[in-house]
């Protein structure tokens, strides 16, 4: 199968238009006739429910948790991009586009990212519709912020947390038509397979999670917006149900996987404290626009930080980087609080640690300009650590945020599996190698609101679908294949807790294929992953049974899937054989240690075909193509 | 007026009628407090008092049937919100303490509500529907509480009063909708003043008539 | 500040499809370190049950960063713990000592059915929203966002009923297990904004009665909701509730 990106013909700013009268239609009074699958409800989820169902589709909506509400879009703190230029600084939609396009590495479609750009300014308009309440000003305007090193003001607001604010709105659309009946709500339900019929994506096998039960639900289309694998890692800012279970058995049965090496490890996290941690937390990145990192010059100084003189610290952001200073991109911020860490210059108990120091700060414009500021970023980190980050550095260490790698789409947002589609962190299409701050809202929106209610209707009226029902022989064996390895996990009966596998998993993605990559320790990964999968199939302990609330037995299915998954994302790094934004192989780097693409060979989307457990899978490139912008190296100094 | 059934059997609604007929109480208190002062200058001040009060004529009825009108409302009302309460949360918790927002008032409205009722019945048979050929209110009064049996009784009930208008009145401006981040603190503290001076007022009126007596 | 151990006593609600009345059983929490959340001591608690061939707790939890609502139960007969303003992912072991005994019990309320041990179902809160919490937008060409201007005060206010996370600390906190700070914050977010007036009406009206046909109790001011509230909002909500309804009720 070659793989068909779909783009339209045209000029770049053309082409969404053209294609969406190209796309075939559906007549109003059809759209009853077809039953749509919407398996998760986070922004894309539930835009994408909530506006089919508006448009007369039947939808089924899938969520893991107790409420659709609860979707981790909800954590997002900064804010949501839009070309509205409203700060009359410049800002065009060419100009979020290019600095998508440059911010990603140039990994990423121009079509897709125009695209993108140019739907970014509907979504704000939505939002504020439904009644999102944005940041304003005095004369009653929306605010605008810059954030994440964009030179221009386009990202708007709700205080810290613009991603509560989205998804209310979107969730309250959804709620909308749950209560006219276009929209049925299945909470508590994980998906666990998807149901094939004659080579279309035509249904879900999910498990209750309340009472154990497998249900079969059957459909035209699935549309899968089940979010990012960040959780492979164990610890990551993602909340601890983000799981690549719906995204990867969607890939065994023929979706290709697209980038899974791409992981974005955001610079200012909450350090771990102990073995028994369970997620980080995300500190905003605009902490750096007034903190100074620093580590102890001296490796191994285990001195309290006012106790180490001015003489005695390193402020190697500043040092290295003097123009951008602290203020250099997330992946270039994280790979040198590692080095440091790495030299045993790293400070707290752990040693997993660089100070954020706000002293010259405080001192400079005293201590209630920065109460203003970051006043509740500082309480929400004495919440958790009990320090005040007023009187004591703030000590912050990078961790995995963000999957920019997702299903393979092409730009209808459509799989490799007919009927069945991707959207927002489920998929890999818009943020290349590296994502830019505040733009994962605005995808997640776009792909939702403005994208898949075109394609959709596109593929169904120009597709043949018999009727299926959830009674059909396709549903009954996913079942049974679903049944036998819940059994399985069930009677293994060893002495490790999935948690404990969890861990160790997390452990050897974090050390061998984390912040920075080498071809000797990814291969090392790979056989360590292999070993512990072997493992976990004799000695891992899951109690309780099948038909109840069990939340090991949830977790086990998911740690499996994340094993098979983690030695995916390895092999892709092995394979990619450059650096691009955050995949940083220490083999390919500047003089500055910058990380050094290779366009002649690598400038492609991988996407992985799925063959078995323990075979290879099969490696297909999408070649990028560059008709509007020029490939440039990035630097910092 | 099926619209209107509908929506004051809303919890919404079942506020307001606690609100707008607790409102009547406290304008009732405050108008039988201020002509019980006149029991202060003493007996012939008061039955002057009485006495005007009474030929008032049928006004006194209406109001007396307005009364009694709240008092059905307020009881019933409070009566049901109660049991809907309590059958609101089946199984209690085995620890349960207060964040802060509960008072004594408020932690008591139903109880005192009851008790106040049950004083009232009382207070009724004995000033109320007696026989006034035989004995003029003020020596009712005079008889009443020299019994310190009821004079204690009455004292309690009224304290028990202030207690229930001390969560009450503010109470009933946040169900009626006026609550205002610049004028809640004054109608807390007007409400706490009222309690007092309910409580106050009437506790020391039968002291007064042991004292004098 | 360096982590200390402390050694705990936990009594912790068990209740499940075999026992469905329900009992506290005891367990201990020993080497507890004070930098914990209470989630991860709960963890760490299931870790060893698991290795005894005890079933582990079922608890919700999501986000574990205070902003999904997922997580709370009552500890020591407090909502989310006795922290102000804190979710229970987000009260950490430091506010214990060391001895101490914490009794854990599921959010409890008629309308939040206990599923098992400390999850309980408070899926009341989505149909309070279906009955009118949005506004009748469809996703397509909306005018500009800048089209009305709100002024700054409003918009602020209508940000502050919105912080709401639906976590149901409010019903559970309630003594009389009402939902009315959870619906107010709701119905007070889209009557401050003008995009939601011209739904206002029939908003206030259905939303209450969906709270009352849920079974949820009735609001006695008792005012223990705003104390527990873990996004600080106020009964000031639940007056302008009330204000709305009055309107919608008698105009």
């Amino acid at each position: 199968m070659t793989l068909e990106s779909k783009i339209p013909a045209g000029p770049l700013h053309e082409k969404w238009d053209r294609h969406r009268f190209d796309l075939k239609l559906v007549n109003p009074a059809n759209r009853k006739k077809f039953e749509i699958i919407v398996v998760g409800t986070g922004l894309a989820g539930a835009s994408a429910a909530a506006t089919l169902a508006e448009l007369g589709y039947n939808v089924k909506n899938f969520c893991i948790q107790d409420s659709p509400r609860r979707a981790h879009s909800i954590a997002a703190q900064g804010g949501i991009n839009a070309a509205k230029n409203y700060a009359n600084d410049g800002d065009s939609i060419w100009r979020l586009f290019y600095d998508t396009v440059k911010g990603g590495d140039f990994r990423a479609r121009e079509a897709n990212v125009y695209r993108l750009a140019q739907l970014s300014v509907n979504i704000i308009d939505q939002c504020v519709a439904q009644g999102v309440p944005f940041a304003r000003e005095y004369g009653g305007l929306l605010d605008n912020r810059s954030f994440g090193g964009a030179q221009v003001s386009r990202t708007f607001y709700a205080k810290g947390q613009t991603g509560q604010q989205l998804l209310l709105g979107a969730y309250s659309s959804l709620m909308r038509q749950a209560a006219n009946g276009r929209v049925t709500i299945f909470p508590r339900r994980e998906m666990l397979d998807l149901v094939k019929v004659d080579g279309r994506a035509r249904g879900i096998v999910v498990r209750n999670l309340v009472t154990g039960e497998l249900e079969s639900h059957s459909a035209h289309a699935v549309v899968l917006a089940t979010g990012g694998y960040g959780n492979a890692y164990f610890l990551s800012t993602n909340a601890m149900s983000s799981n690549v279970t719906a995204a990867y058995r969607c890939y065994k049965k023929g979706a290709y996987f697209g980038n899974p090496c791409f992981t974005q490890i955001h610079p200012t996290c909450i350090p771990v404290h102990g073995t028994y941690q369970s997620k980080l937390t995300l500190m905003s990145e605009s902490l750096r626009n007034d903190g100074r990192v620093w580590v102890p010059k001296e490796p191994g100084d285990k001195r309290p930080p006012e106790q180490i003189p001015e003489s005695g610290r390193d402020y190697y952001l500043e040092r290295k980087y003097p123009s951008f200073g602290n203020l250099v991109p997330r992946d270039v911020a994280s790979r040198n609080a590692k080095e440091q860490c790495d030299k045993d210059k790293g400070v707290g108990e752990t040693g997993l640690a660089v100070y954020l120091d706000f002293a010259d700060a405080i001192a400079r414009d005293g201590r209630e300009a920065i109460a203003d500021k970051y006043g509740n970023l500082f309480e929400m980190y004495e919440k958790i650590t009990g320090e005040d980050p007023y009187v004591t550095p703030m000590r912050i260490y990078p961790a995995v945020h963000y999957t920019m790698g997702g299903l393979w789409v092409d730009y209808n947002l459509m799989t490799t599996v007919d009927g069945l589609f991707a959207l927002g962190e489920a998929n890999f299409s818009d943020h290349g190698a590296n994502r830019l701050g505040a733009s994962a809202l605005m995808q997640g929106l776009a792909d939702g609101y403005f994208i898949i209610p075109y394609t959709l209707g596109g593929y169904l009226a120009g597709a043949s679908l018999p009727e299926v029902d959830a009674s059909a022989t396709e549903f009954r064996e996913s079942e049974e294949r679903i049944r036998e390895q819940v059994d399985r996990m069930l009677s293994i009966d060893g002495r490790r807790t999935v948690t404990d596998f969890h861990k160790s998993l997390g452990r050897i993605l974090w050390d061998e294929c984390g912040i920075a990559r080498d071809e000797q320790t990814l291969e090392k990964a790979r056989a360590d992953i292999a070993e512990l999968r072997a493992e976990f199939w004799q000695n891992v302990k899951v109690p309780g049974d099948a038909a109840d609330l069990n939340q090991a037995l949830e977790n086990a299915g998911r740690v499996a899937d994340f094993m098979e998954f983690g030695e995916l994302m390895v092999k892709d790094a092995i394979e990619r054989k450059e650096s691009c934004g955050c995949h940083f192989n220490t083999a390919y780097q500047t003089a500055d240690h910058e990380a050094l693409r290779d366009d002649e060979n690598f400038c492609h989307v991988s996407a992985w075909e799925y063959t078995g457990p323990d075979t290879d899978p099969i490696h297909h490139r999408e070649p990028l193509y560059f008709e509007n912008v020029e490939l440039t190296q990035r630097s910092y100094k | 007026m099926n619209w209107f059934v509908q929506n004051i059997s809303t919890a919404v609604g079942k506020k307001l009628l606690m609100a707008i007929t607790g409102l009547g109480f406290l304008g009732f208190i405050a108008v039988h407090l201020a002509g019980n002062i006149t029991f202060y200058f003493g007996k012939d001040a008061f039955l002057h008092y009485v006495e005007t009060l009474h030929a008032l004529g049928p006004v006194i009825v209406i109001v007396e049937l307005v009364l009694l009108a709240l008092a059905v409302i307020h009881v019933s009302t409070g009566t049901v919100l109660f049991t809907r309460n309590w059958q609101a949360r089946k199984t209690r918790y085995a620890v349960d303490k207060s964040a802060g927002g509960r008072t004594i008032g408020s932690r008591t409205m139903p109880y005192t509500g009851f008790l106040i009722l049950l004083f009232v019945i009382l207070h009724l048979c004995q000033f109320h529907f007696i026989d006034r050929t035989q004995q003029t209110p003020y020596d009712a009064a005079v008889n009443t509480f020299s019994n310190i049996f009821y004079a204690l009784i009455y004292i309690g009930a009224v304290i028990l009063v202030g207690i229930h208008i001390r969560h009450g009145f503010w109470s009933l401006f946040q169900s009626l909708g006026l609550n205002h981040e610049k004028y809640m603190p004054a109608i807390r503290a007007v409400g706490i003043a009222f309690a007092i001076a309910a409580a106050v007022g009437f506790a020391f009126i039968p002291i007064y008539i042991r004292a004098v007596t | 500040m360096s982590s200390q151990t402390i050694n705990l006593t936990l009594k912790v609600w068990r209740q499940n499809k075999n026992n469905p009345r329900g009992a506290l059983e005891t367990y201990p929490a020993n080497n507890i370190s004070t930098d914990m959340s209470f989630l991860e001591m709960l963890d760490v608690v299931n870790e060893e049950l698991t290795a005894e061939g005890v079933e582990p707790i079922a608890f919700d939890h999501d986000c574990r960063e205070g902003i999904c609502g997922m997580c709370g139960a009552v500890v020591n007969g407090r909502a989310h713990g006795h922290m102000p303003e804190t979710t229970l992912c987000q009260l950490h072991m430091r506010h214990f000592n060391d001895g101490d005994t914490i009794v854990i019990e599921p959010w409890r309320a008629r309308a939040f059915p206990v599923v098992k041990d400390l999850v309980a179902d408070s899926s009341g809160l989505d149909k309070i929203i279906q009955a009118g919490g949005y506004i009748s937008i469809n996703a397509g060409g909306p005018q500009d966002g800048n089209a009305i201007p709100i002024a700054r005060d409003n918009a602020e206010k209508a940000f502050n009923a919105a912080t709401c996370i639906g976590c149901g600390a409010c019903v559970a906190a309630c003594p009389n297990a009402s939902a009315m700070l959870f619906t107010g914050a709701k119905i007070s977010h889209l009557a401050l904004l003008p995009q939601g007036k011209p739904e206002a009406k029939n908003r206030a009206l259905a939303m209450v009665r969906a709270m009352d046909e849920l079974g949820f109790g009735n609001c006695s001011n008792e005012a223990e909701c705003e104390a527990e509230c873990p996004k600080g909002i106020s009964i000031r909500e639940i007056a302008r509730m009330n204000r709305e309804f009055i309107k919608a009720a008698f105009s």
